[in-house]
């Protein structure tokens, strides 16, 4: 984990050093000198795409009409996707549930360029495999019917924490209940 | 092989004439009706000694003298019990565990001495270190008066104590019905006899088996001939079967060198033959 | 011949009819006491170099821990020892077995030590009071830090004397703590002493199973967002993944030989169980149902898997054959019976079932009979997990109020005891084989 923090922190400082090579043509002796030894660095750990990072240099006005439009359509649907709730040892979508993903589906179809992670969660009875694939039953339901409210399932992912990740810790019903659930994150 | 076999064959067949296949067949015939016979009401039936089932209450010891403290057993002197071998009356009746508000059986008064029983662990071995034999002994005493056990030991004594009393007086108001029931059973009566005997030793080495069930596996059973003289010291004893099981078999030597000496004389030089098996203990998952 | 054979038969018939022996008959169909009486003295030093009257109370504070928890004996008060036992005699003829014998002991424990430049020498014995042999001895060298590791080594030795098995006291227990605040991987001795952290993952470490064969663990982990499989050496510390499927990789088992890894997949949309190589190729798939499938556990002989399945309504233990693939249900009784961990044995399959949102940990036949309830009254009890010599279970113990630990018990369910500290949230043992 550390090492691959450091070996990241490496090649952004190398992308970054190059970006501004390119920038500012003059560069002294020194400056080379260090440029040489990042990409000896960057050869010795991974091969990075440098190319990606230059899709970003995009500068028209209408561009970026749209992409204020899209980052607040983004904004919405991260604030606006709700979660939903599940009965106990369930993933069949209740009423409740399928009135507030027809909601979240228009707020993704708003969204076109957002993606989404769906997590499935469980309650903490029950054993701890068996609400890890439960939860990921709850998560692909919701999926599930997303893509058909005209979601395009290539925007949607799925993943199971089980009864890992509790939004509350009290052993009540109500605790339960509001923990047997799948929630919704905007992906960048 | 074939030929020469087939070869006398005919030399026999030769030798007693034209009847010998019938000879023989009379003579398998009757070797299949003779022990159907043996048992057809024709024979007299002797009667096999079954190995008797003795339902042990490991909370009242045997006894020796089952009947001594009751009224009528000082009279029954007359009944000769004293054949080796129990009457044909194999009653597999068995005593009731534990009856709790019924007759007490008559194993429980004992006014008997039983001293050798209340610690049969401390089983006097003469041959080691006599010198010491007499300080151990004050020294052993004095720890265990130490012991803090002892004081909850004294309890349960008094309380034992206290229940045999009871229990007596009650057995003391009932009338036995049956005079000549077997011996050790409720209602029976008389002295110690072959059949008390072998339950003693039965019980005896039983106490000098120390096992547990962790460490038996399966469902081992061992045979064991042990042959006391009258005065109840082991003469020999050996293995007939060995279970397989080394910790069951181990524990089995221990139990029968723990047993070399019997707490009570028997009524003659008996031979034992003991099965040792774990039916009643092994009921775990 | 044939005719031979059966005159034979008829006269083997009548010699065992007629021949009844005059002795006679007893049957003994239980041992009059059910422990063994065991005397277990204190270490004496040995030669030279000075008392260490501490490494001597931990030495036995250990041992004697390992042999209450066998339940095999009953232990001499030491206040009743005589002379003997301050006699350092470890030889067969220097020792006084008829004190012994008077205290009502059938086993005796001798031992000493000695110290020297770090050095310690610990020499154990164990004998047979009644016959007076020698049953085990055993001459442990290490360092002063090794004391307890010697002292679980001898009573698995003892154990191995008096029941022909090894015990399982020298060997490790992995389990899953958040007492740094995330689900990390531990591992501590069989007596909870000396935990210590595997991962530093700061996600989510799930169920561990040690290798059978080698000094590795697998467990499940969120560490890359997705929860992958990994496997982890222990003395190394190197840690790759195993299994990186799209979705759940969960509940890892090594099989007996050590050779495959069953695991729960969701690739396909569905939990499934597959067998993989350690890795990581899919060699097979073992179920094949719309149903959730989850929590492998193989039996001894590698020929089937216990697992977990809700394809009759309710969770409940299923049996599968990986040769076959035919599916048996096991479980009947209880709405709701997980985590099935088989018997190194062979002979039973322990579970935890849950009622009214407590488990309990029960066990039963492959052939789904006689099941029987171990654990009883407060707290959900969950995770059990055999030792190697199927002598006892762990399992985890989770007492409303927050107290979640690992605790000990024998196969039967008696002898019960806590040995994880308190306030790990600990769960998910696993005991490794012998160490």
């Amino acid at each position: 984990m550390q090492k691959l923090t450091i070996t990241g922190l490496v090649i952004f400082f190398a992308l970054s050093l190059l970006v501004s090579g390119c920038a500012k043509k003059p560069a002294d002796d020194t400056h080379g000198m260090m440029q040489e030894t990042t990409q000896v660095e960057m050869e010795k750990n991974k091969p990075a795409s440098v190319s990606e990072t230059e899709v970003m240099d995009t500068s028209a006005a209408d561009a970026a009409a749209d992409a204020a439009a899209a980052r607040a359509a983004e904004r919405a649907a991260a604030k606006g996707l709700e979660q939903i709730n599940f009965d106990f040892d369930q993933y069949v979508l209740t009423d409740d549930a399928k009135s507030i993903l027809v909601n979240n589906a228009g707020l993704l179809r708003a969204a076109a360029a957002v993606n989404v992670l769906i997590e499935g969660h469980c309650d903490e009875r029950g054993s701890d495999e068996y609400n890890l694939a439960l939860g990921e039953k709850r998560a692909l339901a919701t999926k599930n019917y997303l893509v058909s409210l005209g979601v395009a399932a290539q925007r949607l992912s799925i993943i199971s924490y089980g009864e890992e990740m509790p939004l509350d810790d009290a052993r009540t019903k109500a605790a339960w209940a509001k923990n047997r659930r799948a929630n919704f994150k905007v992906k960048r | 092989m074939e030929s020469s076999r087939k070869k006398r064959w005919q030399q026999l067949q030769a030798v007693f004439g034209p009847g010998f296949k019938q000879m023989l067949l009379v003579s398998v015939l009757l070797h299949f009706i003779l022990p159907i016979l043996y048992y057809s009401p024709f024979f007299p039936q002797r009667e096999i000694e079954k190995p008797p089932v003795y339902r042990v209450n490991l909370v009242n010891k045997i006894v020796k003298n089952p009947q001594a403290g009751r009224p009528e057993a000082t009279s029954v002197k007359k009944k000769p019990v004293v054949k080796k071998k129990p009457k044909p009356k194999p009653k597999p009746k068995p005593i009731p565990p534990k009856p709790k508000p019924k007759p007490k059986p008559p194993v429980k008064p004992k006014p008997v001495p039983v001293t050798p029983k209340v610690e049969p662990k401390v089983q006097p071995k003469p041959t080691v270190s006599k010198a010491q034999n007499n300080t151990l002994k004050q020294r052993l005493e004095q720890m265990r008066a130490s012991q803090k056990k002892k004081d909850s030991d004294q309890a349960r004594k008094d309380r034992i104590a206290a229940l045999k009393a009871a229990a007596l007086a009650e057995s003391r108001q009932i009338e036995s019905p049956v005079t000549d029931a077997p011996v050790g059973m409720v209602d029976g009566s008389g002295d110690e006899a072959g059949v008390s005997a072998s339950a003693h030793v039965q019980e005896f080495i039983q106490q000098q088996w120390n096992l547990s069930k962790y460490q038996a596996v399966g469902n081992p059973e061992a045979e064991v001939k042990m042959f006391y003289s009258a005065d109840g010291a082991l003469i020999h004893y050996k293995f007939i079967t060995k279970s397989g099981n080394s910790a069951f078999d181990e524990s089995l030597t221990r139990a029968i060198v723990k047993s070399k000496q019997l707490d009570q004389k028997l009524p003659e030089a008996m031979e034992f033959h003991i099965f040792f098996n774990l039916k009643d203990m092994l009921d775990r998952p | 011949m044939k005719y031979f054979t059966i005159n034979a038969f008829v006269l083997i018939m009548l010699y065992v009819l007629c021949s009844t022996s005059y002795a006679a008959r007893i049957e003994i169909s239980a041992p009059g006491e059910q422990t063994i009486p065991l005397a277990m003295t204190r270490l004496l030093p040995m030669g030279v170099g000075g008392a260490k009257p501490a490494v001597v109370a931990e030495f036995q504070e250990v041992l004697q821990g390992d042999l209450e928890l066998s339940g095999l004996f009953d232990q001499v008060d030491p206040a009743s020892f005589l002379s003997d036992a301050d006699k350092l005699g470890l030889r067969r003829n220097e020792i006084d077995f008829y004190q012994w014998r008077m205290l009502g002991a059938e086993a005796l424990i001798k031992g000493g030590y000695s110290l020297s430049g770090g050095r310690l020498t610990i020499e154990l014995r164990l004998f047979d009071v009644v016959t007076q042999r020698l049953l085990t001895g055993r001459r442990y060298v290490g360092q002063v830090s090794d004391v307890r590791q010697i002292a679980h080594t001898f009573a698995d030795q003892i154990l191995k004397s008096l029941t022909g098995e090894k015990g399982p006291f020298a060997a490790k227990i992995a389990y899953i703590s958040k007492r740094t605040g995330h689900k990390e991987l531990y591992m501590m001795d069989v007596d909870g002493h000396d935990p210590i952290r595997m991962t530093d993952h700061r996600s989510i470490v799930l169920n561990p199973d040690f290798s059978p064969t080698r000094k590795e663990l697998i467990f499940t982990s969120y560490n890359k967002g997705n929860p992958d499989l990994f496997r982890k050496e222990i003395y190394t510390g190197r840690e790759s993944r195993v299994s990186l499927k799209q979705g759940l990789n969960i509940g890892g088992r090594y099989s007996p030989d050590g050779r495959e890894i069953a695991l729960t997949l969701s690739k396909d949309k569905n939990s499934e169980i597959y067998l993989l190589g350690t890795d990581g190729t899919i060699h097979r798939r073992l179920t094949n149902h719309y149903a959730i499938d989850v929590d492998p556990s193989w039996s001894p002989k590698g020929n089937k898997i216990a697992f977990v399945s809700d394809r009759r309504g309710n969770p409940n233990i299923f049996i599968v054959d990986v040769h076959t693939l035919d599916v048996s249900r096991l479980t009947y009784e209880g709405k709701y019976n997980a985590t099935p961990a088989w018997s190194p044995k062979g002979d039973r399959i322990a579970y935890a079932r849950m009622d009214n949102g407590v488990f309990n940990i029960f066990t039963i036949r492959e052939n789904g009979s006689d099941e029987r309830q171990l654990t009883f009254g407060q707290g959900s009890k969950e995770h059990p997990r055999w030792s190697p010599d199927g002598r006892f279970l762990i399992y985890s113990k989770d007492i409303d109020g927050g107290d979640k630990s690992i605790w000990i018990m024998r196969a039967d369910g008696t002898g019960g005891r806590k040995i994880s500290a308190r306030g790990g949230k600990d769960s998910h043992p696993a005991w490794s084989v012998h160490w």
